[in-house]
């Protein structure tokens, strides 16, 4: 299905990297690296010159802490959104954020896509997609509370549990209004799950792309990665690949990730061995 | 009649496509040269080896006939450089030498005499398809690509003959 993510639309074949930009002093990976907003905005630079087709901006880390009031992400994410908007007219800019109020505040200043990592929390974060005719994604945390780690959290099946709630999500958007093809599915690794359950959806992903909506993968550099292989953050980038070619060779369509440049590489090589993407430039016993 | 002759790489076959075509110059030298050949009617194909038939029969399509034209597919050594197919051989250049200047003139007497012998030796498997352009009389040549930019000699002509 063609992919509409607000000015821009990409062909049912096409995979998309989509960049994480932090405008938070917490977060798990870069822990306040672009916490400055030239920070941000340099590292917004630095992803478009690699590729990425998508930047993900997000004032509010994933995991527990400090309260951020709607307030204080609107402070860390508006007026950047605008400015990057200003410095490229035509990136996509998505907005990692459960709240309606912020949803509303960015896409008035030319957000593209709202990316709830938090599985509808915010019932009127799809009326907010609808009226601003962005994209949105539905992800699936098993009915987790914002900003909250999972406890012994148990599925009887996480994939069907994951199938349920995206679709179910996707329908509530379409009938809020947000256009069919711009509407993403997202498992949410790590998201109200313990590691065997994004185990078991990275293995099985390719049963959450046969529900024909587009399916996102946020893998890059997450604990069951980590927990996987026992390593810390920062030496999580060849797992990191190895659960993405999974993905790709599922068929995911867009990947929410640190590393662009090694993404891009590994996806469209799984994609040229799985015949649906042809070598860059062959010639090897052609000639 | 026209007589138009290509290469017989099979970078030129829709199965072996890239997003950035290797070939792209050669391409647009093969794909009006054929359209230049056809404008006149069907073509019937020449090749030496079942791939050159298949590249031309691909290049032909629908329009594959008896004639009035005729496509030859072939090329020349595959040993120009150290990176070629099949390596370096001094004795290419020279080879290539003939032949290049009796299709750029369509004088294709010096084409009967070529040592197909040597031909092997310097991978150009399609050589005896060349030797039978011998036969015929040119009233006009014109080439449009003669390069080896893989070590391999390709060419694109073409010719209107007087029979």
């Amino acid at each position: 299905m063609t992919l509409k993510l607000g000015r821009q639309s990409f062909a049912d074949d096409a995979t998309l990297m989509m960049a994480i930009v932090n405008r938070t002093p917490d977060s798990f990976y870069d822990k306040g690296a672009t916490w400055a907003e030239d920070k941000a905005f340099d590292r917004v630079v630095r992803v478009v010159d690699e590729g990425a087709e998508i930047v993900d901006i997000g004032g509010i880390k994933a995991a527990p802490g400090v309260f951020i009031d709607a307030d204080e992400e609107k402070a860390r994410v508006v007026g950047f959104v605008a400015r990057v908007r200003d410095a490229f007219p035509d990136l996509v800019i998505s907005v990692d954020t459960w709240r309606a109020s912020v949803g509303r505040a960015v896409c008035e200043v030319g957000a593209d896509v709202l990316n709830d990592a938090w599985g509808g929390a915010d019932p009127a974060l799809v009326d907010v997609a609808a009226e601003f005719d962005a994209a949105i994604i539905c992800t699936h945390t098993g009915g987790a509370t914002p900003r909250t780690r999972p406890f012994r959290v148990e599925y009887d099946d996480v994939v069907a549990a994951a199938i349920t709630d995206t679709t179910a999500y996707a329908a509530r958007a379409l009938a809020a209004g947000v256009a069919r093809d711009s509407i993403v599915i997202d498992p949410a690794h790590d998201f109200g799950k313990n590691t065997f359950h994004s185990l078991e959806l990275t293995r099985r992903l390719h049963e959450m792309v046969a529900t024909g909506w587009p399916v996102l993968v946020s893998l890059s550099n997450k604990d069951f990665v980590g927990e996987s292989l026992d390593l810390p953050v920062g030496e999580r980038l060849t797992g990191t690949l190895a659960a993405t070619a999974i993905s790709a060779l599922a068929g995911a369509r867009i990947y929410r990730v640190h590393e662009v440049v090694e993404t891009r590489q590994v996806v469209d090589m799984v994609n040229t061995i799985a015949g649906r993407r042809p070598p860059q430039r062959a010639i090897r016993g052609l000639a | 009649m026209r007589v138009v002759l290509v290469p017989s790489t099979l970078a030129l076959l829709p199965d072996y496509t890239s997003i950035e075509d290797p070939i792209a110059d050669l391409r647009a030298s093969v794909d009006a040269a054929v359209a230049w050949l056809l404008a006149d009617g069907p073509a019937a194909v020449r090749g030496a080896t079942p791939a050159a038939k298949r590249i031309g029969d691909e290049l032909l399509g629908d329009y594959r006939g008896s004639g009035p034209g005729l496509l030859v597919v072939a090329n020349g050594t595959a040993t120009r450089t150290e990176k070629a197919p099949g390596h370096f051989d001094e004795r290419a250049e020279g080879f290539d030498a003939l032949v290049g200047a009796a299709l750029r003139t369509g004088d294709f007497g010096p084409l009967a005499d070529l040592d197909l012998d040597l031909a092997g030796e310097l991978w150009a498997p399609d050589a005896s398809a060349l030797v039978a352009l011998a036969g015929l009389v040119t009233t006009s040549a014109e080439t449009d690509y003669d390069a080896a930019p893989y070590g391999v000699q390709y060419w694109v002509t073409r010719y209107t003959c007087a029979s």
